[in-house]
């Protein structure tokens, strides 16, 4: 039964794959004319871009847009050459993007949390232990001034927003481009699991987005201040602690009054658009 | 007046046996359908990951900068999850299959047999979380690692796979017929000796059919063994390291996976798929051996 319904479930989600396409067209009626935008670029942008479209979609009548994950750097090329009239990044433009007309909007910031079980004494850790922690070359507490306990690495799905922007921050910036994530740590699909495993692992330490913080101290589970700063709002805000960035949308040079991208870019960072960002455990910029 | 309700009759009767026809061909779709899309779905994978390095490698990275998709870890792991998990059940499950049918009498049987039954309504969330709290704990203190292992996940499949074996083994102990057993008896035999030398290898072929099942549903479990497993894509034989069975594997990724890492997600469910027919058709090869053979 169990396995069956495995089955059915997945048969449910190729379905809607394959049907997913042709929906829109047909349910529309033939008197309204369809103008399709594309959009595209960082994955980490992705969920609140597709909510945002969402909900664009039904204000604007006619509009159809899509938006494709390709990465933040594709995303941009792909803009400078006009395959895409928007682009979602969650890395700083380059120098010469900004030359060639790329103008970013900030819409959310995106910051993460550490946190570890509370069987570990130490409270502060800095850039370089967090990553070569979570690079698997530090393996235990004592190492960086704790007891002598095996570390144990809570790290989220690879493909997930969280574990991208964490191996950027953390490891990649700071160990180099070629560092990733130890591959021999628990991994957890969602951010209550990840709460739950570091709470009842021994020596466990873990990342979370930061809107989830408060599952993982609820749990008895312990914040860490990274290079002394807390992962707190205000600090993320002033750019204080470390393990945070900015998302933005960009566009080819500043966004004129009266076009569809001005338009949707208006409706991110407004109530409703900041709304979802919260929703979607980014940071509201608004 | 008599001829026209005969004819009604008789409409009515073929009607509703093409309508017993079609619900049953609903079900032979619905396979046949999932085959299609999960092959369907799958088959693209091979385009750029070639299909040895898909079974063959151990390097399961599909965000890297040069994506990896090798399940050969996930393969190893889930055989070892599935053959430890059957070497703790059997002996317990067996045993309790030949005292449910050969010694259980009265209130005592029934409490025991409705504790069974419930043991196999219990949703698999709910073996995870117990997994979680109880077998996790248990392996790291007792045993060592950090509790989300391999091991871990065996003894939750363990448990999770008892009831199957115990009411398919036990119905089929049950059918050996009672002259055996009082011939055995008349002959000479102890109680226990015409157990082990009658009775169970009488109902063998229905116990192998109880065992290969038990194997399907615990190669196929997901949710449980998800949350005690570790999930960790490294490739271990030690069953107190973490790890990560093809199942594990498919529920972990699916949520953001997109192009060839969803459809590598497709390709391991087509290889857990073939493992699960495989284990069907012997499953139907010896119930057909044993018809022709009764």
């Amino acid at each position: 039964m169990k396995k069956l319904f495995t089955i059915l479930t997945v048969l449910t989600m190729a379905t809607t794959f394959v049907f997913a396409g042709g929906s829109k067209e047909t349910s529309t009626p033939n008197n309204v004319e369809m103008t399709n935008y594309t959009f595209g670029g960082s994955s980490t942008v992705a969920p609140i871009a597709n909510a945002a479209i969402a909900g664009f979609e039904i204000q604007n009548a006619g509009v159809k847009v899509t938006y494709e994950t390709t990465g933040s750097s594709v995303g941009i090329k792909n803009l400078l050459s006009g395959t895409f009239s928007l682009a979602g990044s969650s890395r700083e433009l380059k120098n010469d993007e900004v030359t060639s007309g790329a103008y970013k909007t900030k819409i959310a910031l995106d910051g993460i949390t550490v946190a570890v079980n509370k069987s570990v004494s130490i409270s502060n850790l800095s850039m370089k232990q967090l990553a070569n922690i979570f690079a698997g070359n530090i393996t235990n507490w004592k190492e960086v001034g704790g007891d002598d306990m095996p570390i144990e690495l809570v790290v989220r799905d690879e493909t997930s927003g969280t574990y991208g922007s964490f191996t950027e921050i953390v490891i990649q910036d700071t160990l180099g481009k070629d560092a990733t994530q130890a591959k021999k740590a628990i991994v957890a699909k969602e951010n209550g699991e990840v709460a739950t495993k570091i709470a009842s692992t021994p020596g466990a330490i873990g990342y979370i987005g930061m809107g989830f913080a408060s599952i993982v101290t609820d749990k008895s589970g312990k914040e860490l201040s990274i290079d002394n700063e807390l992962p707190t709002i205000n600090n993320v805000l002033d750019k204080k602690y470390p393990i945070s960035r900015a998302l933005y949308v960009v566009t080819m040079n500043a966004p004129k009054e009266g076009t569809i991208e001005k338009a949707f870019i208006d409706y991110l960072l407004s109530t409703a658009g900041q709304d979802m960002v919260a929703e979607k455990q980014f940071i509201p910029v608004n | 007046m008599r001829n026209k309700s005969i004819k009604i009759r008789k409409r009515l009767e073929s009607s509703s046996r093409v309508f017993l026809l079609l619900c049953g061909a609903i079900s032979v779709f619905t396979v046949i359908l999932i085959t299609i899309f999960i092959v369907q779905q799958g088959l693209p994978t091979f385009k750029t990951v070639p299909i040895k390095e898909f079974l063959f490698s151990t390097d399961w990275s599909p965000s890297a900068d040069i994506p990896h998709y090798g399940v050969a870890s996930f393969v190893v792991a889930s055989i070892e999850v599935t053959l430890l998990s059957m070497i703790f059940a059997l002996p317990i499950a067996l045993s309790s299959a030949i005292y449910l049918s050969e010694f259980a009498k009265g209130r005592f049987a029934k409490i025991l047999r409705s504790g069974i039954e419930l043991l196999a309504g219990i949703p698999s969330i709910i073996y995870g979380l117990f997994g979680i709290a109880v077998v996790v704990p248990f392996v790291r203190n007792f045993i060592g690692g950090n509790g989300y292992s391999l091991l871990s996940a065996s003894i939750i499949l363990a448990i999770m796979i008892l009831p199957t074996i115990i009411n398919f083994s036990e119905v089929s102990i049950k059918a050996v017929p009672d002259e055996l057993k009082a011939a055995s008896i008349a002959m000479g035999a102890t109680t226990w000796q015409t157990i082990y030398r009658v009775t169970v290898p009488s109902a063998l072929s229905g116990i192998v059919s109880s065992i290969i099942l038990a194997l399907g549903r615990a190669i196929g479990e997901t949710t449980a063994v998800v949350l005690v497993g570790g999930n960790a894509p490294i490739f271990s034989t030690n069953p107190i390291d973490m790890g990560r069975t093809l199942t594990m594997n498919i529920i972990t990724d699916m949520s953001y996976a997109e192009g060839v890492h969803m459809s590598a997600l497709f390709a391991t469910a087509m290889l857990l798929f073939i493992f699960i027919l495989l284990l069907n058709l012997i499953v139907v090869a010896i119930m057909r051996k044993e018809r022709l053979d009764g």
